[in-house]
């Protein structure tokens, strides 16, 4: 087994004698850096056009490529296997792991020109250590998405997704951490410091909830067609669904439970010992502009930090999704706090538990 | 003999170093991976070996249970992929005359299209207010729509067949096409009825191409992930699903690496019994 | 050889199998049938009511440059990969059932084993692979694991059909000198054609709509598969998905059947 890992240690190795002769050139690059090569490891979808419309538009002859990370999960184990991609996009409860095993540049926030239009609360979600690692970009709520003509009153708790009345009809996002937050809700535990004894009592907890619970759903429009033709009445959902099918004239409410909505925020970080780090920044940048964020709030029905799209959002559609006029909503809203490598691998190994389970 | 030795190395080096490289040195990688007690630092970079994560797995048990549900769903795909299929191999060497090759192509086309696509529109069919459902309500054969087509054990398991059947139907119409037509004349003029000239002749002579059609669909069908991550619903994982979350949910490799290790060594037993009880190397001479 | 005679041999009620062929094709083409249907249909979910019906998502189609990229990317990956497989596969094979050496068994496991992996493991492994050796990851690394995984089932068809096969018409040309090269050439080649070129059908499918493997190891160029899951997340992209499924599918079939009817117009010639 060793001499197999020396083998492949001597390539890198190779690799690292190789690039102190190449870091001269890359420093007289660095500052004017307009045009190249750039790689985005990105989710999918936010690949399209239209979601980097202001950057293509202000350097025509910048070239940028895209590989797509299925999950959280994915894109962290790309960037530890070592993906050659400057710009990762990440969300919140995902972050610490990369600062903490120094995969991330930080962001020098003086050379943004849209930075100003970021709210302050944003900003603090991608500071670690006092400094700015990461860029807040994409956000929305997660909430409890209910059928208004098969579930009788309304939904006003996260119990709701425990409901024996709603047998056979729920449907929650296939996701360990996600469904630990939802459990210290409405247990009122404390996310960030979870015991051994409560994690199990979770993990029966969704283990019981597996009887009522119709399937597990990894993606939007999967949720979309099962609450569209009526399979699913009750679900955790984000609210980009909501906006979704109430477009579709679909009869949904988007719960505001007395233990808060929950809110998840995406935000980009440029890969440590990136060669193309100005024009990543600059990409970074473009981001935050208004033609932009429009498309992501328009088309994918999603938050973003861009603080001055969000205040003229006028379709009213859009204003419901995002509880707009009601600034009560956010304040309750709980943001996905982060999780240290430990609490990842405790929560998703009960998650895999939960389904393995008898 | 020198130039048979010189076929035998031009035949055997080309595979062998293709499989080798791509296949064998990652399987050493992820064994390797699986000796790592956790994702920390550089993950191509030497660590210290640990049996934490063989330790995780064998003391829980549901794990050890899904697995063994999952082998028998896998046998159960199997063997009535093989029996499905069966009837259309036959069908196509010994009726579909010299259409046998359209209707080949015929039975695979459906899966030059997208299954993710295919499988939408079977929810779409299968679902409580589709169009199955719709129908037998409409007609009054049953009161509820049918739950359990969908989102379950049994669904997928259906699902797993449905899409093996032409496959699994390849083997054994290669097995059949070399079935000498003489052999099943000289039997009709020794006065052997059709059905038993079958089972005395032809199955028997056919019985490479079921065996080797049993173990296309079986073993990788222990370790099938997306069927039931899409029509499973929350009880209906099987154990691929396990794994493939530790990859790509739970960004635990050495544990996904952990539990493929130990899948893969199962697996192996059970093909090996199988070769024995069968003896495979008789057959194949 | 006669028709009778062979019916005779067989078990009885012949209709029976042709009914049992076309009840199997039916339920086959069902969710195809039911694309086909939404293809036309003006909505953008898989969901009654229909709305209005239009030609406009094939329109879209061949104006989403994306698209077409993708699938073409599909086809040789595919192409490429089923060759391939088809070609180390048939070697396999061929070692297996005429040559006696000792590591027949470690041979026989070594083309089986891809079956037994699950296919991400693969596509990790095969990922920190490349990254560790320096490939850049594109259409060929995607062909090169796709060729890893189609090869046990072409291993497994071609030798369902080669064994058991007399070597007398080998040995028969071996006595009379010829080389075994040419012998495999002219003789065996020949015999096993049906069954490779089934392989080679099976190991294009295999990889044309892969996608676990194309999903981690693309570089800028997807597979349609790939593509596909990325747009899914935009309802309002996927009947131009739906119609693109349906255009390869007819197109395949109309393909298929245009081949038959020449076949059989050149064997009609033939007779006369």
């Amino acid at each position: 087994m060793n001499h197999l890992l020396r083998k492949f240690l001597l390539i890198p190795a190779l690799f690292a004698l190789a690039i102190p002769a190449c870091s001269q050139k890359e420093e007289a690059a660095e500052v004017t850096q307009t045009s190249g090569d750039l790689a985005v490891l990105e989710w999918a979808g936010y690949d399209a056009a239209d979601f980097w419309t202001d950057f293509k538009g202000k350097y025509p002859e910048a070239k940028v490529s895209f590989e797509i990370g299925s999950s959280d999960a994915d894109v962290y184990g790309k960037m530890k296997a070592g993906t050659k991609a400057d710009i990762f996009h990440a969300y919140t409860g995902w972050l610490q792991f990369y600062v903490d095993e120094g995969l991330v540049e930080e962001i020098d926030v003086s050379k943004l020109k849209n930075w100003d239009k970021v709210p302050e609360s944003f900003r603090a979600m991608g500071r670690f250590n006092g400094k700015q690692y990461f860029l807040p970009w994409d956000w929305g709520f997660s909430s409890i998405l209910y059928r208004t003509d098969k579930v009788k009153g309304s939904v006003d708790s996260w119990a709701a997704l425990l409901d024996p009345k709603y047998k056979g009809h729920i449907a929650t996002w296939d996701d360990g951490p996600g469904m630990v937050t939802v459990s210290s809700y409405i247990h009122h535990y404390d996310e960030t410091n979870i015991s051994a004894e409560q994690l199990s009592a979770i993990k029966a907890e969704w283990i019981k909830q597996r009887e009522l619970n119709l399937f597990y759903w990894a993606g939007e429009p999967e949720l979309i067609d099962g609450m569209a033709n009526g399979d699913v009445w009750v679900a955790y959902g984000w609210q980009g669904t909501y906006a979704t099918l109430l477009g579709k004239g679909v009869p949904v409410a988007y719960a505001d439970p007395k233990e808060g909505r929950n809110s998840w925020v995406g935000l980009y970080g440029i890969r440590k010992g990136s060669p193309n780090k100005d024009l990543a920044l600059r990409f970074l940048d473009e981001k935050l502009a208004n033609a932009t964020a429009s498309n992501v709030v328009n088309q994918f029905y999603y938050g973003v930090a861009n603080d001055e799209v969000m205040k003229s959002i006028s379709d009213p559609t859009l204003k419901q999704a995002f509880s707009v006029d009601d600034p009560t909503v956010l304040q309750r809203t709980n943001f996905t706090p982060n999780l240290t490598a430990r609490q990842r691998d405790d929560w998703t190994a009960m998650w895999t538990e939960v389904k393995a389970a008898p | 003999m020198h130039p048979r030795r010189a076929t035998f190395w031009a035949l055997y080096l080309p595979p062998v170093v293709w499989v080798g490289l791509f296949f064998l040195v990652p399987i050493v990688l992820m064994f390797a991976l699986s000796f790592r007690a956790d994702m920390q630092g550089d993950l191509l970079s030497l660590w210290r070996p640990s049996l934490d994560q063989y330790q995780a797995i064998f003391a829980i048990g549901s794990y050890w249970r899904l697995l063994a549900i999952s082998i028998g769903m896998a046998f159960v795909v199997a063997l009535a992929s093989v029996a499905l299929a069966y009837p259309v191999s036959f069908f196509l060497v010994f009726r579909a005359g010299r259409a046998a090759g359209l209707c080949l192509m015929i039975l695979m086309i459906p899966f030059w299209t997208s299954f993710l696509l295919r499988v939408m529109s079977w929810k779409f069919l299968l679902g409580s207010e589709g169009v199955i459902n719709s129908f037998l309500t409409y007609t009054k054969v049953i009161a509820e729509p049918l739950g359990g087509l969908l989102y379950s054990r049994n669904a997928v398991i259906i699902t797993l067949i449905y899409v093996w059947i032409p496959f699994a139907a390849l083997p054994i119409y290669a097995a059949l096409q070399r079935i000498d037509s003489e052999m099943l004349e000289s039997a009709a003029d020794l006065g052997a009825r059709p059905w038993a000239s079958f089972w005395a002749v032809t199955f028997p002579l056919s019985l490479p191409g079921v065996l080797a059609s049993f173990f296309m669909v079986f073993i990788p069908t222990v370790g099938e992930y997306v069927t039931p991550l899409l029509i499973g619903g929350s009880r209906g994982s099987m154990f691929g699903n396990i794994v493939q979350d530790f990859f790509t949910k739970a960004a635990n490799w050495p544990r996904g690496a952990a539990l493929s290790m130990v899948m893969l060594a199962v697996t192996m037993v059970l093909v090996a019994i199988a070769a024995r009880l069968v003896n495979l190397r008789r057959l194949l001479e | 050889m006669t028709t009778l005679a062979l019916s005779a041999a067989a078990p009885p009620r012949p209709r029976v199998l042709a009914t049992y062929f076309v009840v199997l094709v039916v339920l086959l083409y069902l969710p195809l049938g039911v694309l086909l249907l939404f293809s036309f249909n003006a909505g953008t979910s898989l969901s009654f009511p229909l709305q209005d019906l239009t030609l406009h998502w094939y329109q879209r189609l061949f104006d989403s440059p994306e698209v077409l990229r993708a699938a073409r990317n599909s086809i040789i990956v595919a192409l490429c990969s089923g060759t391939a497989a088809t070609v180390l596969g048939t070697a396999v094979s061929i070692l297996l059932t005429r040559f006696r050496f000792r590591g027949e068994s470690f041979l026989f496991a070594l083309a089986m084993l891809p079956l037994v992996v699950p296919i991400v493991v693969l596509a990790v492994a095969l990922l920190v692979l490349f990254l560790a050796i320096g490939i850049d990851r594109s259409l060929w690394t995607i062909a090169i694991g796709h060729t890893v995984v189609a090869l046990p089932f072409v291993v497994l068809i071609v030798t369902a059909r080669l064994a058991g096969f007399d070597r007398d018409l080998e040995d028969a040309a071996m006595d009379l000198g010829a080389h075994y090269p040419k012998v495999i050439a002219m003789i065996v080649l020949p015999l096993i054609a049906p069954a490779v070129i089934s392989a080679w059908i099976v190991a294009f499918t295999v990889s044309l709509d892969e996608f676990a493997l194309a999903l981690f190891l693309a570089g800028n160029d997807a597979t349609f598969p790939v593509y596909l899951f990325s747009q899914l997340r935009f309802a309002s992209r996927l009947p131009v998905m739906i119609a693109l499924a349906v255009l390869m599918m007819v197109g395949t079939l109309a393909l298929v059947l245009l081949a038959e009817w020449i076949r059989r117009r050149g064997h009609r010639g033939q007779v006369n």
